[in-house]
């Protein structure tokens, strides 16, 4: 009893010692909060994304306007379900809203995390806080796409959230045209069930019946894929059976894509014989890339790939950023989403040197009056930014689509809808 | 200190006494510092809190509390072992989705609730759906319970994994069912509505109505265990778990006693199952999986199987190691060490870990049932082999 109490004494007093010596530093800095999953597969795109963003800031001296800004890494995460999770994510909304230096959260990674917090932060009662998206996808949560989206989000009434990519309804309908300009006729559409996947598939399903596009799976957006099971082949020898050109896997690698992969190859051949796409769901996954089952796979990107940008601006600050990005951690970011964190960052850089510091002003200077605008100079995207200040999205829409080759994923073109 | 007294037993109702007065004590500790004295303090101290235990964690622990007490009856008390019990967490949960939030926009219909008569969907108050979320996973602690009464132990585990694997696939498959869409598929339902209270709706900062609120179905469910274990159906649970064939010798009616522990457990797991959604504000298909039923029954084993209290700890102890301790331990050793080891990823070995040692060393959990106690350590005099005796 005794030798357990003192080891209990000895604990409690190493932790209060190092928790004070951590938390000292910043004590009146304003707070952009991260909000990411950091562990199962996305985590190494999510880690980068908070790498750069904590090397965007010290760049800016971690100031905006006359406020020191400091940054706070949320994960939304669990070990035990290997992704986010809704407790958790219910959490860290409420961990932001308590905590009173943060005046905006970037953030999510996942839609369905979004729609847990987004609600959360618009009552917050000396707010509304702002959230931008570097990766939020799902057009309900800004737009009206299923019965009483996006209002269920916002029960003030109030706009507080937007995002810096493009949503899926572009995406889809971008994959879509992209296949028949490679001469797909036919198509067969796969979803993984969940928000994601299905908004994606609707999209791709309606833009490929609008060109004319044989889509041999039935229902508006495809079929479901079961991500919890071990193989896929009678679902494959199934669309063998139709001889499709093409598979369209809207979805994320994490529900049991890398399986998905290996007996589409298997039953249906390589990816030259029956083509596949998948949306950017499937981008920034470097075992995926690395599989022989992926060589050939498309993949379509909300937004301008790290690698496109560069070759679209190769002087301007996204360039010099990605070049700044190696030299401090020796590798490159990984997958794209990490320079939109950044992107979104700025934005929030730029409302809160226009605000008077507190997370109502901060959420004014977005989503009031002309809103914030990131000119082409300045944005790390190579391209103005601009959030429309009624409904939080942006104004760049652009797709970009790749190739998975030589276990990388190669720019093909950015793709302008038509 | 507990054990040391067990060869001079304390009156169990005295004992009793002095665990719910904690209990309280400790409640009504939290809700104050919480309330009144968290968000005085300097910013510093109260991100320390924030790390360790942030107050929503506390919420959300108490669920895992009124579930794992539910767990203890159909486990600790009968003796039935279940690993499907996240079933009735899920029908519970999806209860709150259905009744008291938009999602059934064919219909209009509001009983008590706190949103605008013009929404549309089924909103029926939060004190009504707890009571028919109970209601429906009692009727499916029934419809599990009747055709498993002729198996035993691995067999009956068995049945009951299988159906914790079902009810959560069939909410994830739910959304196209003859053109019907159930359960929303794994976009889930959300948000739900808020708790009404006299006056007005909670809304998502209302901590310490909330807490209030999950203590009181705590507590509830710790009144009712306690109460029905010393009576006559506690009894026969009893019975029941120490030997079937001589309590059905002895009058017992197994059937009903059975079908009994399966309808009052379930009827628990439903109303935790009501509370998270209200806690996490919706339903998601893809959190209720093998590992919550199997955390479930961790927290009755460690905590003390059969043991009301002991069930409580340790459910709290596991909650907390499982959403922030762990995490929180994890940054200290690597800020302070400069490491960068991901401890949340270790979880599930230390779980293993601990549950084995635990097994070793203190097979009858850490706030052992007097009753188990006895049988486990029966002969320990005599240094007899403990397998032989039942």
């Amino acid at each position: 009893m005794k030798i357990r109490s003192r080891v209990f004494g000895i604990i409690a007093a190493a932790a209060l010692v190092s928790t004070t010596l951590t938390g000292c530093s910043s004590s009146n800095d304003l707070i952009i909060a991260t909000d990411l999953p950091l562990q199962g597969s996305s985590f190494d795109s999510n880690d980068s994304t908070n790498k750069a963003i904590a090397l965007y800031l010290k760049q800016q001296g971690y100031t905006a306007g006359t406020y020191k800004v400091a940054m706070k890494i949320y994960d939304n995460a669990t070990a035990a379900k290997g992704g986010w999770d809704d407790a958790q994510c219910a959490a860290n909304a409420q961990a932001h809203v308590a905590n009173k230096h943060e005046v905006a959260v970037m953030g999510t990674y996942n839609s369905g995390c979004a729609k847990i917090i987004v609600p959360i932060l618009n009552q917050d009662p000396t707010g509304p806080m702002a959230m931008i998206s570097d990766a939020n996808t799902n057009p309900g949560l800004t737009k009206a796409w299923n019965p009483g989206e996006p209002d269920v989000y916002y029960p003030t009434g109030t706009r507080n959230y937007g995002r810096v990519c493009t949503t899926d309804d572009f995406q889809g309908a971008a994959a879509a045209q992209f296949a028949q300009s490679i001469g797909v006729k036919s198509v067969y559409v796969l979803n993984d069930t969940q928000t994601y996947g299905q908004g994606v598939g609707q999209a791709f399903t309606t833009e490929a019946n609008k060109l004319g596009l044989k889509v041999l799976s039935s229902g508006v957006n495809g079929e479901g894929w079961d991500a919890k099971q071990t193989s896929y082949e009678a679902l494959f020898t199934k669309i063998k059976a139709l001889k499709p050109d093409m598979v369209y896997i809207a979805g994320i690698f994490d529900n049991n894509g890398g399986q998905l992969m290996k007996d589409k190859v298997k039953v249906l051949g390589d990816n030259t014989k029956v083509k596949v796409m998948a949306p950017d769901g499937f981008t920034g996954y470097p075992e995926f890339n690395k599989m022989a089952e992926a060589e050939g796979v498309y993949l379509s990107f909300a937004g301008l790939s790290t690698d496109l940008l560069l070759a679209n601006n190769p002087t301007g600050a996204g360039a010099k950023f990605v070049a700044d990005y190696k030299a401090e951690y020796g590798v490159d970011p990984i997958g794209s989403y990490p320079l939109y964190g950044v992107a979104a960052v700025q934005v929030f850089m730029a409302a809160i040197a226009a605000s008077d510091g507190t997370r109502a002003g901060v959420q004014k200077a977005i989503f009031s009056g002309a809103g914030i605008t990131i000119s082409a100079n300045d944005s790390v995207l190579g391209k103005e930014i601009a959030i429309d200040p009624a409904t939080g999205d942006t104004n760049a829409i652009d797709i970009t689509i790749e190739v998975v080759k030589g276990g990388a994923e190669t720019t093909v073109t950015a793709w302008t809808l038509k | 200190m507990a054990m040391s007294k067990v060869k001079k037993p304390v009156k169990p109702a005295a004992s009793q006494r002095t665990w719910a007065i904690g209990f309280i004590i400790a409640a009504v500790v939290m809700w104050t510092f919480y309330t009144f004295i968290m968000f005085r303090l300097p910013y510093q101290v109260q991100t320390i809190f924030q790390n360790w235990l942030p107050p929503t964690k506390l919420n959300e622990a108490m669920v895992w509390v009124i579930c794992a007490l539910g767990l203890n009856i159909v486990v600790g008390y009968a003796g039935l072992l279940d690993l499907g019990f996240v079933a009735f967490w899920a029908i519970g949960g999806y209860s709150a989705g259905w009744f008291m939030s938009a999602f059934f926009r064919q219909v209009n219909w509001h009983v008590f609730s706190t949103v605008e008569p013009t929404l549309p969907g089924i909103h029926i108050s939060f004190w009504g759906v707890i009571f028919i979320g109970g209601l429906i996973c009692a009727f499916f602690g029934i419809v599990i319970g009747a055709p498993t009464l002729r198996l035993k132990s691995d067999y009956l585990a068995l049945v009951t994994l299988g159906f914790g694997e079902i009810i959560p696939q069939v909410f994830t498959n739910g959304e196209n069912i003859a053109g019907f869409n159930m359960s929303n598929g794994t976009k889930g339902i959300s948000p739900v509505d808020n708790i009404g209270v006299p006056g007005r709706a909670l809304g998502p900062f209302d901590f310490s109505w909330k807490f209030t609120i999950f203590a009181l179905l705590t507590a509830m469910m710790v009144f009712i265990s306690l109460r029905l274990r010393t009576g006559r159906l506690g009894r026969a649970w009893l019975a029941i778990r120490e030997d079937e064939l001589a309590a059905s010798m002895m009058g017992v009616p197994l059937m009903r006693t059975k079908l009994a522990a399966y309808s009052v457990g379930a009827f628990t797991g439903g109303i935790g199952g009501v509370a998270f959604a209200t806690h996490v504000n919706g339903v998601f298909a893809d959190r209720f999986n093998f590992s919550i039923s199997i955390i479930l029954l961790a927290m009755v084993v460690l905590g003390g199987m059969g043991n009301v209290w002991g069930v409580m700890v340790g459910a709290l102890v596991i909650a907390w190691v499982n959403s922030t301790g762990l995490q929180a331990m994890g940054d200290l050793v690597n800020t302070s060490l400069h490491t960068s080891i991901n401890f949340p990823s270790y979880n599930f070995v230390l779980f293993g870990g601990v549950l084995i040692f635990m097994m070793l060393f203190k097979r009858e959990g850490l706030i052992p049932e007097s009753r188990l106690k006895a049988i486990m350590h029966e002969g320990d005099d005599a240094s007899a082999n403990l397998e032989g005796h039942h």
